[in-house]
Protein backbone atom coordinates (compact mmCIF):
# COMPACT_ATOMS: atom_id res chain seq x y z
CA UNK A 1 0.00 0.00 0.00
CA UNK A 2 0.98 3.29 -0.97
CA UNK A 3 2.06 5.83 2.55
CA UNK A 4 0.02 8.22 3.02
CA UNK A 5 0.16 11.39 1.37
CA UNK A 6 -0.21 13.86 3.47
CA UNK A 7 2.19 13.40 5.88
CA UNK A 8 3.47 15.31 8.80
CA UNK A 9 6.50 16.88 7.03
CA UNK A 10 4.21 17.85 3.97
CA UNK A 11 1.59 19.54 6.59
CA UNK A 12 4.64 21.29 8.25
CA UNK A 13 6.16 22.50 4.69
CA UNK A 14 2.84 23.23 3.84
CA UNK A 15 2.88 25.29 6.82
CA UNK A 16 5.37 27.55 6.72
CA UNK A 17 4.57 27.50 2.61
CA UNK A 18 1.25 29.32 3.64
CA UNK A 19 3.35 31.95 5.54
CA UNK A 20 5.52 32.52 2.28
CA UNK A 21 8.50 30.99 3.67
CA UNK A 22 10.51 30.04 0.00
CA UNK A 23 12.60 27.67 1.70
CA UNK A 24 9.92 25.17 2.68
CA UNK A 25 8.28 25.73 -0.85
CA UNK A 26 11.52 24.53 -2.30
CA UNK A 27 11.38 21.53 0.06
CA UNK A 28 8.35 20.73 -1.27
CA UNK A 29 10.19 21.00 -5.15
CA UNK A 30 12.71 18.56 -4.40
CA UNK A 31 10.17 16.08 -2.85
CA UNK A 32 8.04 15.92 -5.59
CA UNK A 33 10.26 17.17 -9.00
CA UNK A 34 10.77 13.83 -9.92
CA UNK A 35 7.75 12.58 -9.71
CA UNK A 36 5.48 15.17 -10.62
CA UNK A 37 7.90 15.62 -14.08
CA UNK A 38 7.67 11.79 -14.77
CA UNK A 39 4.32 11.82 -14.77
CA UNK A 40 4.12 14.40 -17.04
CA UNK A 41 6.65 13.21 -19.36
CA UNK A 42 4.76 9.78 -19.68
CA UNK A 43 1.71 12.03 -20.25
CA UNK A 44 3.10 14.17 -22.78
CA UNK A 45 6.12 12.15 -24.48
CA UNK A 46 8.66 15.31 -24.75
CA UNK A 47 11.06 16.27 -21.97
CA UNK A 48 11.07 19.58 -22.76
CA UNK A 49 6.83 19.67 -22.59
CA UNK A 50 7.20 18.32 -19.50
CA UNK A 51 9.44 20.23 -17.63
CA UNK A 52 7.03 22.98 -19.25
CA UNK A 53 4.15 21.52 -17.21
CA UNK A 54 6.24 20.71 -14.13
CA UNK A 55 7.36 24.01 -13.69
CA UNK A 56 3.82 25.69 -14.32
CA UNK A 57 2.26 23.51 -11.40
CA UNK A 58 4.71 24.64 -9.06
CA UNK A 59 4.59 28.02 -9.78
CA UNK A 60 1.06 27.44 -10.06
CA UNK A 61 1.09 25.71 -6.20
CA UNK A 62 3.39 28.38 -4.66
CA UNK A 63 0.72 31.26 -6.05
CA UNK A 64 -2.54 29.50 -4.92
CA UNK A 65 -0.70 27.56 -1.69
CA UNK A 66 -2.83 30.17 0.31
CA UNK A 67 -5.89 28.53 -0.53
CA UNK A 68 -5.29 25.07 0.42
CA UNK A 69 -6.80 23.66 3.63
CA UNK A 70 -7.44 20.59 3.85
CA UNK A 71 -6.41 18.90 0.96
CA UNK A 72 -3.47 16.46 0.79
CA UNK A 73 -0.78 18.77 -0.81
CA UNK A 74 0.37 15.81 -3.08
CA UNK A 75 -2.90 15.36 -4.16
CA UNK A 76 -3.44 19.11 -4.91
CA UNK A 77 -0.55 19.43 -6.82
CA UNK A 78 -0.73 16.28 -9.15
CA UNK A 79 -4.11 17.73 -9.87
CA UNK A 80 -2.57 21.19 -11.06
CA UNK A 81 -0.29 19.39 -13.19
CA UNK A 82 -2.65 16.85 -14.44
CA UNK A 83 -5.24 19.49 -15.53
CA UNK A 84 -2.30 20.89 -17.50
CA UNK A 85 -1.48 18.02 -19.35
CA UNK A 86 -5.43 18.12 -20.55
CA UNK A 87 -4.62 21.62 -21.35
CA UNK A 88 -1.77 20.50 -23.63
CA UNK A 89 -3.70 18.23 -25.09
CA UNK A 90 -6.75 20.58 -25.75
CA UNK A 91 -4.33 23.45 -27.27
CA UNK A 92 -3.74 20.71 -29.88
CA UNK A 93 -0.87 19.49 -28.64
CA UNK A 94 -0.07 15.75 -29.11
CA UNK A 95 1.99 12.94 -27.41
CA UNK A 96 5.46 14.15 -28.52
CA UNK A 97 8.34 11.56 -29.73
CA UNK A 98 10.19 10.80 -26.72
CA UNK A 99 13.89 10.85 -27.28
CA UNK A 100 15.75 7.09 -27.00
CA UNK A 101 17.48 6.15 -24.13
CA UNK A 102 20.87 6.46 -25.98
CA UNK A 103 19.77 10.21 -27.31
CA UNK A 104 18.42 11.83 -24.17
CA UNK A 105 21.01 13.64 -21.80
CA UNK A 106 21.40 10.60 -19.32
CA UNK A 107 24.10 9.48 -21.04
CA UNK A 108 25.07 7.00 -18.92
CA UNK A 109 22.80 4.31 -16.27
CA UNK A 110 24.77 2.99 -13.25
CA UNK A 111 22.01 0.00 -13.38
CA UNK A 112 22.21 -0.48 -17.26
CA UNK A 113 23.78 -4.11 -18.14
CA UNK A 114 27.64 -3.42 -19.47
CA UNK A 115 26.35 -5.90 -22.46
CA UNK A 116 25.65 -3.63 -25.51
CA UNK A 117 23.22 -6.64 -26.41
CA UNK A 118 21.42 -7.04 -23.76
CA UNK A 119 21.11 -2.71 -23.49
CA UNK A 120 19.92 -2.45 -27.00
CA UNK A 121 16.86 -5.03 -26.13
CA UNK A 122 16.30 -3.32 -22.95
CA UNK A 123 15.68 -0.11 -24.44
CA UNK A 124 13.61 -1.64 -27.47
CA UNK A 125 11.62 -3.01 -23.89
CA UNK A 126 11.41 0.94 -23.02
CA UNK A 127 10.48 2.06 -26.13
CA UNK A 128 7.70 -0.51 -26.60
CA UNK A 129 6.29 0.14 -22.99
CA UNK A 130 5.97 3.71 -23.67
CA UNK A 131 4.21 3.26 -26.80
CA UNK A 132 1.77 1.00 -25.31
CA UNK A 133 1.34 3.75 -23.04
CA UNK A 134 1.17 6.86 -25.67
CA UNK A 135 -1.39 4.68 -27.46
CA UNK A 136 -3.96 4.85 -24.36
CA UNK A 137 -6.94 7.80 -24.37
CA UNK A 138 -5.85 10.38 -22.14
CA UNK A 139 -8.00 9.30 -18.90
CA UNK A 140 -6.68 5.82 -19.43
CA UNK A 141 -3.22 6.73 -19.36
CA UNK A 142 -3.39 9.60 -16.88
CA UNK A 143 -4.84 6.93 -14.57
CA UNK A 144 -2.24 4.11 -15.50
CA UNK A 145 1.06 6.78 -14.68
CA UNK A 146 -0.51 7.44 -11.50
CA UNK A 147 -1.06 4.35 -10.56
CA UNK A 148 2.00 2.28 -12.22
CA UNK A 149 4.70 4.91 -12.58
CA UNK A 150 3.89 7.60 -9.10
CA UNK A 151 2.69 4.69 -7.76
CA UNK A 152 -0.62 6.03 -6.46
CA UNK A 153 -2.95 4.68 -4.06
CA UNK A 154 -6.76 4.51 -5.95
CA UNK A 155 -8.41 7.02 -3.25
CA UNK A 156 -5.29 9.80 -4.15
CA UNK A 157 -6.13 8.82 -7.81
CA UNK A 158 -9.77 9.49 -7.38
CA UNK A 159 -8.73 12.52 -5.58
CA UNK A 160 -6.35 14.08 -8.38
CA UNK A 161 -8.81 13.34 -11.33
CA UNK A 162 -11.78 14.28 -9.27
CA UNK A 163 -13.73 10.58 -10.21
CA UNK A 164 -15.46 8.09 -8.09
CA UNK A 165 -13.23 5.15 -6.91
CA UNK A 166 -14.79 3.20 -9.46
CA UNK A 167 -14.31 5.03 -12.16
CA UNK A 168 -10.22 4.71 -11.32
CA UNK A 169 -10.63 1.01 -11.04
CA UNK A 170 -12.10 0.60 -14.63
CA UNK A 171 -9.82 3.23 -16.22
CA UNK A 172 -6.96 1.47 -14.87
CA UNK A 173 -7.87 -1.92 -15.20
CA UNK A 174 -8.67 -0.96 -18.94
CA UNK A 175 -5.39 0.93 -19.25
CA UNK A 176 -3.96 -2.73 -18.35
CA UNK A 177 -5.64 -4.92 -20.73
CA UNK A 178 -5.11 -2.44 -23.32
CA UNK A 179 -1.24 -2.17 -22.74
CA UNK A 180 -0.86 -6.10 -22.54
CA UNK A 181 -2.45 -6.51 -25.76
CA UNK A 182 -0.05 -3.89 -27.32
CA UNK A 183 3.25 -5.51 -25.77
CA UNK A 184 2.04 -9.36 -26.69
CA UNK A 185 2.23 -7.96 -29.76
CA UNK A 186 6.12 -7.93 -29.63
CA UNK A 187 6.74 -11.80 -27.95
CA UNK A 188 10.56 -11.37 -28.62
CA UNK A 189 10.37 -9.11 -25.70
CA UNK A 190 7.21 -10.10 -23.69
CA UNK A 191 7.05 -13.47 -24.13
CA UNK A 192 3.97 -14.64 -22.44
CA UNK A 193 3.70 -17.80 -20.20
CA UNK A 194 2.71 -19.80 -23.06
CA UNK A 195 5.45 -18.66 -25.32
CA UNK A 196 7.72 -19.37 -22.68
CA UNK A 197 6.31 -23.12 -22.58
CA UNK A 198 6.42 -23.50 -26.27
CA UNK A 199 10.07 -23.35 -26.06
CA UNK B 1 -25.20 -18.47 -28.39
CA UNK B 2 -25.93 -20.40 -25.65
CA UNK B 3 -25.74 -18.66 -22.22
CA UNK B 4 -22.96 -20.22 -20.28
CA UNK B 5 -23.34 -19.62 -16.61
CA UNK B 6 -20.47 -18.52 -15.33
CA UNK B 7 -19.49 -19.26 -11.46
CA UNK B 8 -20.65 -15.87 -9.65
CA UNK B 9 -17.05 -15.79 -7.72
CA UNK B 10 -14.82 -15.50 -11.08
CA UNK B 11 -13.56 -12.33 -11.12
CA UNK B 12 -14.24 -9.05 -13.58
CA UNK B 13 -11.21 -7.55 -15.13
CA UNK B 14 -11.22 -4.43 -12.69
CA UNK B 15 -11.55 -6.80 -9.71
CA UNK B 16 -8.27 -8.30 -10.89
CA UNK B 17 -6.34 -5.10 -11.50
CA UNK B 18 -7.65 -4.46 -8.36
CA UNK B 19 -6.56 -7.47 -6.61
CA UNK B 20 -3.09 -6.97 -7.75
CA UNK B 21 -2.76 -3.28 -6.28
CA UNK B 22 -4.47 -4.63 -3.07
CA UNK B 23 -7.33 -2.00 -3.58
CA UNK B 24 -10.23 -4.22 -2.93
CA UNK B 25 -12.15 -4.46 0.26
CA UNK B 26 -11.06 -7.57 2.17
CA UNK B 27 -13.97 -10.03 1.88
CA UNK B 28 -13.71 -9.28 -2.42
CA UNK B 29 -9.77 -9.97 -1.86
CA UNK B 30 -10.38 -13.40 -0.02
CA UNK B 31 -13.04 -14.72 -2.97
CA UNK B 32 -10.98 -13.06 -5.69
CA UNK B 33 -7.58 -15.03 -4.42
CA UNK B 34 -9.62 -18.35 -3.68
CA UNK B 35 -11.07 -18.57 -7.09
CA UNK B 36 -7.61 -18.03 -8.47
CA UNK B 37 -5.97 -20.40 -6.52
CA UNK B 38 -8.09 -22.45 -8.27
CA UNK B 39 -8.79 -21.22 -11.87
CA UNK B 40 -5.84 -21.58 -14.40
CA UNK B 41 -7.58 -19.52 -16.60
CA UNK B 42 -7.94 -16.21 -14.43
CA UNK B 43 -4.56 -17.19 -12.97
CA UNK B 44 -3.06 -16.83 -15.84
CA UNK B 45 -5.08 -13.38 -16.84
CA UNK B 46 -4.29 -12.11 -13.54
CA UNK B 47 -0.31 -12.79 -14.37
CA UNK B 48 -1.03 -11.12 -17.66
CA UNK B 49 -2.01 -8.01 -15.39
CA UNK B 50 0.74 -8.42 -13.11
CA UNK B 51 3.66 -8.45 -15.78
CA UNK B 52 2.16 -6.07 -17.63
CA UNK B 53 2.02 -3.10 -14.15
CA UNK B 54 5.79 -4.44 -13.63
CA UNK B 55 7.00 -3.46 -16.98
CA UNK B 56 5.29 -0.36 -16.95
CA UNK B 57 6.83 0.41 -13.32
CA UNK B 58 10.23 -1.00 -15.09
CA UNK B 59 10.57 2.04 -16.73
CA UNK B 60 13.76 4.40 -15.49
CA UNK B 61 12.25 7.33 -13.77
CA UNK B 62 13.63 10.17 -15.64
CA UNK B 63 16.12 13.34 -14.35
CA UNK B 64 14.18 16.38 -15.31
CA UNK B 65 16.52 18.26 -17.91
CA UNK B 66 16.16 21.83 -15.68
CA UNK B 67 15.77 22.67 -12.46
CA UNK B 68 11.99 23.86 -11.43
CA UNK B 69 12.05 27.10 -9.00
CA UNK B 70 9.66 29.80 -8.09
CA UNK B 71 10.00 33.27 -8.09
CA UNK B 72 10.91 35.90 -5.20
CA UNK B 73 7.50 36.80 -5.04
CA UNK B 74 4.03 35.58 -6.10
CA UNK B 75 2.82 36.18 -8.85
CA UNK B 76 -0.76 38.54 -7.42
CA UNK B 77 -4.17 36.38 -7.59
CA UNK B 78 -7.08 38.50 -8.83
CA UNK B 79 -8.62 37.67 -5.46
CA UNK B 80 -6.50 40.53 -4.44
CA UNK B 81 -7.87 42.87 -7.53
CA UNK B 82 -8.54 45.94 -5.60
CA UNK B 83 -4.66 46.15 -4.61
CA UNK B 84 -3.21 45.01 -7.72
CA UNK B 85 -4.64 47.45 -9.42
CA UNK B 86 -3.71 50.14 -7.63
CA UNK B 87 -0.13 48.59 -7.42
CA UNK B 88 0.02 48.38 -11.47
CA UNK B 89 -1.63 52.08 -11.64
CA UNK B 90 1.28 52.58 -9.62
CA UNK B 91 4.00 50.92 -10.79
CA UNK B 92 2.59 52.20 -14.48
CA UNK B 93 2.85 55.75 -12.99
CA UNK B 94 6.45 55.28 -11.89
CA UNK B 95 7.30 53.54 -15.50
CA UNK B 96 6.26 56.34 -17.69
CA UNK B 97 7.83 58.82 -14.88
CA UNK B 98 11.62 57.15 -14.90
CA UNK B 99 11.88 55.51 -18.36
CA UNK B 100 11.05 51.98 -19.58
CA UNK B 101 14.66 51.92 -20.97
CA UNK B 102 16.43 52.66 -17.31
CA UNK B 103 14.65 50.21 -15.22
CA UNK B 104 16.31 46.66 -14.66
CA UNK B 105 13.26 44.59 -13.94
CA UNK B 106 13.99 41.63 -12.49
CA UNK B 107 14.46 38.79 -14.47
CA UNK B 108 12.13 35.51 -14.66
CA UNK B 109 8.42 34.83 -14.25
CA UNK B 110 7.45 37.89 -11.62
CA UNK B 111 7.64 40.22 -14.82
CA UNK B 112 5.40 38.22 -16.91
CA UNK B 113 1.88 37.17 -16.24
CA UNK B 114 2.17 33.71 -16.48
CA UNK B 115 2.41 31.60 -19.74
CA UNK B 116 3.86 28.53 -19.36
CA UNK B 117 7.05 29.28 -22.08
CA UNK B 118 7.58 32.75 -20.48
CA UNK B 119 7.80 31.02 -17.35
CA UNK B 120 10.08 28.67 -18.65
CA UNK B 121 11.95 30.69 -20.77
CA UNK B 122 12.94 32.70 -17.31
CA UNK B 123 13.40 29.80 -15.34
CA UNK B 124 15.84 28.28 -18.10
CA UNK B 125 18.27 25.62 -17.08
CA UNK B 126 21.13 26.77 -15.39
CA UNK B 127 23.91 24.04 -15.29
CA UNK B 128 26.26 23.68 -11.93
CA UNK B 129 25.86 27.28 -10.60
CA UNK B 130 25.48 28.00 -7.08
CA UNK B 131 22.03 29.38 -6.59
CA UNK B 132 19.67 30.38 -3.35
CA UNK B 133 16.93 30.24 -5.15
CA UNK B 134 17.63 26.93 -7.26
CA UNK B 135 19.15 25.05 -5.07
CA UNK B 136 18.49 21.41 -5.49
CA UNK B 137 19.51 20.56 -2.11
CA UNK B 138 17.40 22.70 0.91
CA UNK B 139 18.96 23.88 3.71
CA UNK B 140 16.88 21.30 5.84
CA UNK B 141 17.73 18.63 3.39
CA UNK B 142 19.29 15.12 5.15
CA UNK B 143 23.03 16.39 5.81
CA UNK B 144 25.86 13.65 6.28
CA UNK B 145 28.25 13.74 8.99
CA UNK B 146 31.79 13.47 7.45
CA UNK B 147 33.76 12.99 11.17
CA UNK B 148 36.65 10.22 10.54
CA UNK B 149 35.19 9.87 6.57
CA UNK B 150 38.03 7.68 5.04
CA UNK B 151 37.94 8.74 1.29
CA UNK B 152 40.90 7.05 0.29
CA UNK B 153 38.90 3.84 1.38
CA UNK B 154 36.12 4.88 -0.95
CA UNK B 155 34.87 2.98 -3.34
CA UNK B 156 35.91 -0.41 -1.51
CA UNK B 157 31.80 -0.94 -0.56
CA UNK B 158 30.18 -3.90 -1.65
CA UNK B 159 26.86 -1.93 -2.68
CA UNK B 160 28.46 0.04 -5.53
CA UNK B 161 26.85 1.38 -8.53
CA UNK B 162 29.82 2.98 -11.93
CA UNK B 163 28.57 4.09 -14.76
CA UNK B 164 31.35 5.10 -17.45
CA UNK B 165 30.97 7.90 -19.53
CA UNK B 166 30.70 7.01 -23.45
CA UNK B 167 31.92 9.89 -24.98
CA UNK B 168 35.33 9.70 -22.42
CA UNK B 169 36.33 6.26 -20.74
CA UNK B 170 38.37 7.86 -18.24
CA UNK B 171 35.26 9.49 -16.62
CA UNK B 172 32.92 7.30 -14.06
CA UNK B 173 30.62 8.00 -11.46
CA UNK B 174 30.88 5.71 -8.39
CA UNK B 175 28.25 5.34 -6.00
CA UNK B 176 28.64 3.23 -2.79
CA UNK B 177 27.71 2.50 0.33
CA UNK B 178 28.57 0.59 3.18
CA UNK B 179 25.80 -2.36 3.83
CA UNK B 180 22.43 -3.17 1.56
CA UNK B 181 20.16 -2.75 4.40
CA UNK B 182 20.27 -0.71 7.80
CA UNK B 183 17.90 -0.39 10.64
CA UNK B 184 15.31 2.37 10.58
CA UNK B 185 17.50 4.48 12.96
CA UNK B 186 20.58 2.93 11.05
CA UNK B 187 23.52 5.23 9.57
CA UNK B 188 24.61 5.02 5.89
CA UNK B 189 28.16 5.83 5.20
CA UNK B 190 27.60 6.75 1.38
CA UNK B 191 30.49 7.90 -1.04
CA UNK B 192 30.31 9.39 -4.79
CA UNK B 193 33.49 9.46 -6.64
CA UNK B 194 33.31 12.05 -9.72
CA UNK B 195 36.53 10.33 -11.43
CA UNK B 196 38.05 13.02 -14.27
CA UNK B 197 35.40 15.36 -13.39
CA UNK B 198 36.32 18.34 -15.81
CA UNK B 199 35.91 20.40 -12.32
CA UNK B 200 37.82 19.76 -8.81
CA UNK B 201 35.33 21.99 -7.05
CA UNK B 202 33.65 20.29 -3.87
CA UNK B 203 30.50 22.13 -4.06
CA UNK B 204 27.97 19.78 -5.26
CA UNK B 205 25.94 22.78 -7.13
CA UNK B 206 29.08 23.29 -9.11
CA UNK B 207 29.56 19.59 -9.73
CA UNK B 208 25.55 19.06 -10.28
CA UNK B 209 26.30 16.20 -8.41
CA UNK B 210 22.64 15.26 -6.49
CA UNK B 211 22.11 12.43 -4.20
CA UNK B 212 18.09 11.34 -4.11
CA UNK B 213 16.69 8.13 -2.21
CA UNK B 214 13.82 7.22 -4.19
CA UNK B 215 10.77 5.18 -3.68
CA UNK B 216 7.39 4.28 -5.46
CA UNK B 217 8.34 7.56 -7.77
CA UNK B 218 8.83 9.95 -4.14
CA UNK B 219 12.11 11.18 -3.55
CA UNK B 220 14.45 12.55 -0.47
CA UNK B 221 17.26 14.96 -1.54
CA UNK B 222 20.34 14.55 0.27
CA UNK B 223 22.51 16.82 0.24
CA UNK B 224 26.02 16.19 -1.30
CA UNK B 225 29.25 17.56 0.72
CA UNK B 226 32.38 17.04 -0.30
CA UNK B 227 35.03 15.99 1.49
CA UNK B 228 38.43 15.91 -0.42
CA UNK B 229 39.65 15.43 -3.55
CA UNK B 230 41.95 12.36 -4.16
CA UNK B 231 44.46 12.27 -6.83
CA UNK B 232 42.04 15.02 -8.48
CA UNK B 233 39.14 13.15 -7.82
CA UNK B 234 36.36 15.12 -6.07
CA UNK B 235 34.81 12.59 -3.11
CA UNK B 236 31.79 13.31 -1.78
CA UNK B 237 30.64 11.49 1.35
CA UNK B 238 29.80 10.84 4.90
CA UNK B 239 27.58 9.28 7.46
CA UNK B 240 23.81 10.00 6.83
CA UNK B 241 21.41 9.18 9.65
CA UNK B 242 18.26 7.98 8.33
CA UNK B 243 15.76 8.91 11.26
CA UNK B 244 16.23 12.53 10.52
CA UNK B 245 15.21 11.96 6.74
CA UNK B 246 11.59 12.77 6.32
CA UNK B 247 10.42 9.43 4.85
CA UNK B 248 6.48 8.74 4.42
CA UNK B 249 5.15 6.01 6.45
CA UNK B 250 5.75 2.78 6.64
CA UNK B 251 9.64 4.40 6.59
CA UNK B 252 10.23 0.50 5.76
CA UNK B 253 10.89 -0.65 2.57
CA UNK B 254 13.24 -1.25 -0.80
CA UNK B 255 14.30 2.09 -1.82
CA UNK B 256 16.73 3.05 -4.36
CA UNK B 257 19.90 5.49 -3.68
CA UNK B 258 20.43 7.52 -7.23
CA UNK B 259 23.06 9.59 -8.09
CA UNK B 260 22.68 12.16 -10.86
CA UNK B 261 26.37 14.25 -12.18
CA UNK B 262 25.10 16.76 -14.68
CA UNK B 263 29.01 16.81 -16.46
CA UNK B 264 29.96 20.64 -15.71
CA UNK B 265 31.26 21.02 -18.99
CA UNK B 266 28.54 23.29 -20.69
CA UNK B 267 27.40 19.82 -22.31
CA UNK B 268 24.18 19.22 -20.47
CA UNK B 269 25.07 15.46 -20.07
CA UNK B 270 24.28 13.26 -16.98
CA UNK B 271 25.77 10.64 -15.77
CA UNK B 272 23.41 8.61 -13.57
CA UNK B 273 23.91 5.30 -11.09
CA UNK B 274 22.12 4.14 -8.52
CA UNK B 275 22.05 0.90 -5.47
CA UNK B 276 19.71 -0.58 -3.47
CA UNK B 277 18.86 0.45 -0.16
CA UNK B 278 16.77 -1.55 2.37
CA UNK B 279 15.50 -0.41 4.94
CA UNK B 280 14.44 -2.90 7.69
CA UNK B 281 11.49 -2.54 9.88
Amino acid sequence: MVASNNSNDDRDLVGRARRGDREAFTQLIVQYQVPLYNMALRMVGRPDDAADIAQEAFLRAWEKIRTLREAPFKSWLFQIAANLCYDHFRRGRRYGVMPNEETSNVVGLGIATPDPQERAEANERTRLVRDSIAALDHDMRMAIVLRDVNGMAYDEIAAVLGVPLGTVKSRIARARAQVQEHLQRHPDFFPTREDAHAE
Amino acid sequence: MPNEPRTPAEPTLEELSAFLDNELDSATQARVADHVAGCDECRARLDGLRETAHAIRALPMETPPRRFTIPEQRRQGWRWAPAGWIGSAALALLLIAVGIQNLHLPAGPTATTGSSSTNSGGLAFAPATRSEKGALAPLSAPSPSTQQFDAQSAGAAANAGTVLDPSNSSRRLVLDTDRTSYATTGRMLVTVQLIDSPSTSLQSADQGLTLTLVRNGQGVALRPVGVESVNGTPIFGGWYDLASFPLSAPRAGDYRLEATWLIPDGSGRVLQTSVPVRIAG
